[in-house]
């Protein structure tokens, strides 16, 4: 069942050199309780959507989607407070570089106590009258502290976010987020700047609350290689485009577009014997500035297969889940061979 | 001829350009910009423009209302004060000598207040250090206070207002430039910069100064905002420009007696000063702007 | 936190230091006694005069300089005091309204105000004051400090208390009459000074609305109104308190300017006579008053912030 349903959502921001449509009807579908990957190179528009999905844009941003559902509710047409209150409820976002995330005037304990349901002015009085519901909150606080697995709770919940490593400050927003049981955790490269074992502490974190709540978690990276196994279903943008999205074994094993051909060569594959300094494999080119984007497939000048067509905008093509949008798509073996042999 | 704009999104603007091209999109400030220049251009061509001389005396025409009331003539636009002198006149007079003592402090306050901050960023030690306690010692004086004393110290003039002026301003420009360039100093792509091995002013004119045009262009327009202010304070105590010569603020006072007979008199200069200030912000508020938008 | 008092008090002595060297050298330059001693030995018996209260003598009515000075002070403070809280009271919501609803219809209406404030010259709008009660038909003082029917015996030196002091003999007469000598200079400099902090409000509300962890909160679900009064006003005081710490000396310039127009018996009034009739002496008195009340308040905002404020308390540590 699909938790979250995105169709054809484009956003234009305004400029000062004009519209620019940084997205550009992107489709989403994630399924309740899976992990799901949703691939990019930095810059291509992963957190826009993200932003977007929790309606935490700007102004200046135009967002129109033709579907938008949260289970069963339409998310384009609540309004902002109704829509927040939803958020707080059912998703849930964790953010890169987590410290500027975190008041940095108040401490943890009491920023986790606000996540808390029920933490509202008239409870905090409730509890002057009753202690007993604070010490159930303090017990609520520390279990979530054990689960994502800080071992310190006392001292880090007296601590005021700047004291704390960028790790423990992921940790303590994974606990808030975790706090409400949301459906659906919005993780935005969680683990950009960290060392490795606390990447590694992060994602089996996330790994644990998906198999044991069956939240659903959507990642966001722009390392093919660090979440691909951990994903359920993936998804890549290239230039806010979505180009292909499907299951973790279809989009792995029999890749369809040529960008996610490339991405999956780019992952280092250490079994197979690579020459000793041969190059490794990129696609031609940059990713193009956001105010000289290509017309049509935005792949296009990149693109090993384009043809004159690629100018057009691709239509989307849905091969038993496997959503792709590409005029050349390579549908077996057999085709791709011929396709690279036309060229 | 060849026309060459096939690959237009080749073209990147500089960042002079950029801004421009932003500032000219906004109306206010196009409308303060050209404001501005009408300002400079009276205080410049003042003497050509005007019909009388502001010092001659009209003994018919006293204390005349400007020419849309009852009693007043086209003669004298703005009216005639209680010897009769020409109320415009003077008042463009004032005009000059307030607006360009303005421009002129914040001219000569950037100047040197540049190099002292910038020089004090970059020596460390016993220097900067007594530097820095004297500018914080100067800075708890008030600005009128520091001006009274030097002006009681050099005699009452309309140059020694103006020095007064620019002396009890330098220190807060002094401390806003430093506080600017520290702010940049400390910005990782200056330890870049270091690292390849910039001298100072290489450093200077290339790496900080280029990304300190916003809070300059405020902290100047805050100086030049005071300096008026406190060119017409001290006018209007009768501490700047001596008679004949007339700046905004003392034109004031001299009409402080004659404010329930002609009120006029006394609200023209004020309304001055506002335009004046008013013009200028607005024009450095829309200049910071573009400057933001075209950094981000 | 000991370490930073105790540099702060450090800071404070060396800025005093320098503070009493600008004032000996006014004072010595004033004075134009001819004395063959070196400059240091003049300078000891001048810091040695200023403990002992000895700040010198008035040359106008012969009353001492110390004595004037802070019983003008004190009166041009009352007044300070006075617009301080009346603009902040209408300043905070305003601003907080600015920042909030940036770039909106109210944001242009309340930054114009606040352009207005800035570009008026007070002693202009002080004058236009004056006129104010005559032609509007109230009757307002327009100037002096209290009518000179009320002869309050100086204790405090604010006239304010001193008046409620002397309410045995006047009832509470000398008191509403002091109040409505403040009324207009006080609107005049609040004026000002509400358009100030309302500058400051809204810039330091938008830096903090623009801040992650603003987003953060509102991702989390939290309510416009929660939002504003957990996370927004705590982050956005210390930065606005700091900018008045700043703008101390401007108050202060202002006060003395209105109390000029209004002729009221203030700071301004009394080094305005002064330098007329040459009484120079009252010049280093009035650096080493004010001065020393701006330093000490100062440093008083400095240690409140650091107590208030973790943010800064991290920026200690930073400093070691």
């Amino acid at each position: 069942m699909a938790l979250l349903d995105i169709r054809n959502l484009s956003i234009d921001i305004t400029t000062a050199q004009g519209k620019v449509r940084v997205i550009d009807k992107a489709s989403l579908t994630i399924v309740d309780g899976t992990i799901h990957g949703l691939v990019g190179e930095s810059g291509s528009g992963k957190s826009i959507i993200a932003k977007a999905i929790l309606g935490l844009h700007n102004p200046s941003w135009t967002v129109t989607a033709d579907r938008m559902f949260l289970g069963t509710t339409d998310l384009s047409k609540l309004s902002s407070p109704d829509r927040r209150k939803i958020m707080g409820k059912e998703i849930a976002m964790i953010f890169q570089h987590p410290r500027s995330y975190l008041d940095p005037s108040r401490k943890i304990l009491s920023q986790i106590k606000e996540v808390l349901p029920h933490s509202s002015v008239r409870s905090r009085f409730i509890n002057i009258v009753k202690p007993k519901k604070e010490q159930s909150v303090m017990r609520r606080i520390n279990e979530l502290l054990h689960k994502v697995g800080i071992q310190n709770g006392r001292s880090v919940l007296d601590s005021y976010p700047y004291e704390l490593s960028e790790g423990v400050c992921q940790k303590v927003m994974i606990a808030m987020a975790v706090a409400n049981s949301p459906r659906l955790i919005i993780a935005d490269e969680p683990t950009n700047a960290m060392e490795a074992v606390t990447q590694a502490q992060i994602f089996r974190l996330l790994y644990k609350l998906n198999q044991l709540h069956n939240t659903a978690i959507l990642l966001l990276s722009n390392n093919f290689g660090s979440i691909s196994d951990l994903s359920d279903y993936i998804t890549l943008v290239y230039c806010g485009q979505t180009v292909e999205s499907g299951s973790y074994k279809q989009v792995m094993e029999s890749p369809m577009h040529p960008y996610t051909e490339t991405m999956i060569k780019t992952i280092l594959n250490f079994d197979e014997s690579i020459d000793h300094k041969s190059q490794l494999y990129t696609l031609p080119g940059n990713i193009p500035s956001a105010n000289q984007l290509p017309i049509g497939c935005r792949l296009g000048p990149r693109c090993p297969r384009a043809q004159r067509n690629c100018v057009k905008n691709p239509d989307v093509v849905n091969y038993k889940g496997h959503i792709i949008r590409c005029h050349f798509p390579t549908l077996d073996e057999n085709k791709h061979a011929n396709t690279s042999q036309r060229k | 001829m060849l026309i060459n704009n096939e690959f237009n999104e080749d073209k990147i603007q500089s960042p002079l350009q950029y801004t421009w091209s932003i500032f000219k999109k906004k109306s206010a400030a196009i409308v303060s910009m050209w404001g501005v220049i009408t300002l400079i251009f009276f205080a410049l061509f003042a003497d050509l423009i005007v019909a009388h001389e502001p010092s001659t005396q009209y003994a018919q025409n006293l204390l005349l209302p400007p020419y849309w009331m009852e009693g007043g003539s086209t003669d004298h636009i703005l009216g005639t004060d209680d010897l009769g002198r020409d109320s415009l006149a003077r008042l463009i007079q004032g005009l000059q000598l307030t607006l360009g003592g303005g421009i002129l402090i914040t001219f000569m306050i950037s100047l040197i207040g540049s190099v002292i901050g910038a020089s004090a960023v970059l020596t460390k030690g016993i220097k900067a250090s007594i530097l820095h306690h004297l500018l914080d010692a100067l800075l708890t004086i008030p600005t009128l206070l520091t001006a009274l004393i030097l002006i009681v110290l050099f005699g009452p003039s309309y140059e020694n207002c103006l020095l007064a002026v620019s002396l009890s301003l330098l220190p807060q420009f002094i401390r806003g430039i430093y506080i600017a360039i520290e702010n940049e100093l400390s910005k990782q792509y200056i330890i870049a910069l270091q690292l390849d091995g910039a001298t100072n002013s290489r450093l200077l004119r290339f790496g900080i100064f280029p990304n300190i045009i916003e809070p300059i262009v405020t902290l100047l327009n805050r100086i030049f905002t005071m300096a008026v202010l406190e060119i017409a304070t001290l006018g209007f105590l009768g501490f700047g420009t001596q008679l004949p010569d007339v700046e905004l603020g003392s034109l004031i006072a001299s009409s402080i007696d004659l404010i329930y007979l002609s009120p006029w008199l006394v609200f023209f200069p004020g309304i001055a000063i506002f335009l004046i200030i008013i013009i200028f912000n607005v024009f450095a508020e829309g200049l910071r702007h573009s400057v933001i938008e075209g950094e981000e | 936190m000991l370490k930073y008092l105790f540099r702060r008090l450090n800071l404070l002595l060396i800025t005093a230091f320098i503070l009493t060297v600008i004032a000996f050298m006014l004072q010595h330059w004033s004075s134009s006694s001819i004395d063959n001693r070196n400059y240091f030995m003049l300078y000891g018996d001048y810091m040695a005069n200023i403990f002992q209260g000895h700040w010198g003598i008035s040359s106008i009515d012969q009353r001492p300089l110390l004595n004037k000075g802070l019983i003008a002070f004190a009166s041009t403070l009352e007044l300070c005091f006075v617009a301080c809280i009346t603009s902040i009271i209408m300043a905070f919501p305003l601003g907080i309204l600015a920042g909030l609803k940036r770039n909106g219809v109210i944001d242009y209406a309340i930054m114009s105000i606040a352009l207005v404030g800035l570009a008026i010259p007070v002693f202009w709008l002080a004058i236009i004051m004056t006129m104010l009660p005559n032609s509007i038909g109230i009757s307002l003082p327009v100037d002096g400090n209290i009518s000179l029917v009320f002869e309050v015996p100086v204790i405090s030196g604010f006239v304010l208390i001193d008046s409620l002091l002397a309410a045995d003999q006047y009832q509470m007469r000398a008191f509403s009459d002091r109040v409505a000598h403040l009324v207009l200079p006080a609107v005049v400099l609040s004026f000002f000074l509400t358009t100030e902090i309302i500058r400051l409000t809204r810039h330091a509300i938008t830096m903090v609305m623009r801040s992650n962890y603003i987003k953060a909160a509102y991702a989390k679900g939290l309510a416009t109104k929660q939002i504003v009064l957990r996370h927004v006003l705590k982050n956005a005081l210390p930065p606005i308190i700091h900018q008045i710490r700043l703008q101390l000396s401007t108050i202060i310039s202002f006060a003395m300017t209105i109390e000029i127009v209004f002729s009221s018996g203030g700071a301004g009034v009394w080094l305005l006579t002064s330098i007329q009739e040459g009484d120079y002496l009252a010049l280093p008195t009035a650096v080493l008053i004010i001065s020393s009340f701006i330093l000490l308040s100062s440093i008083i905002i400095d240690i409140v912030l650091m107590i208030i404020s973790p943010t800064k308390r991290k920026a200690l540590y930073a400093d070691q």
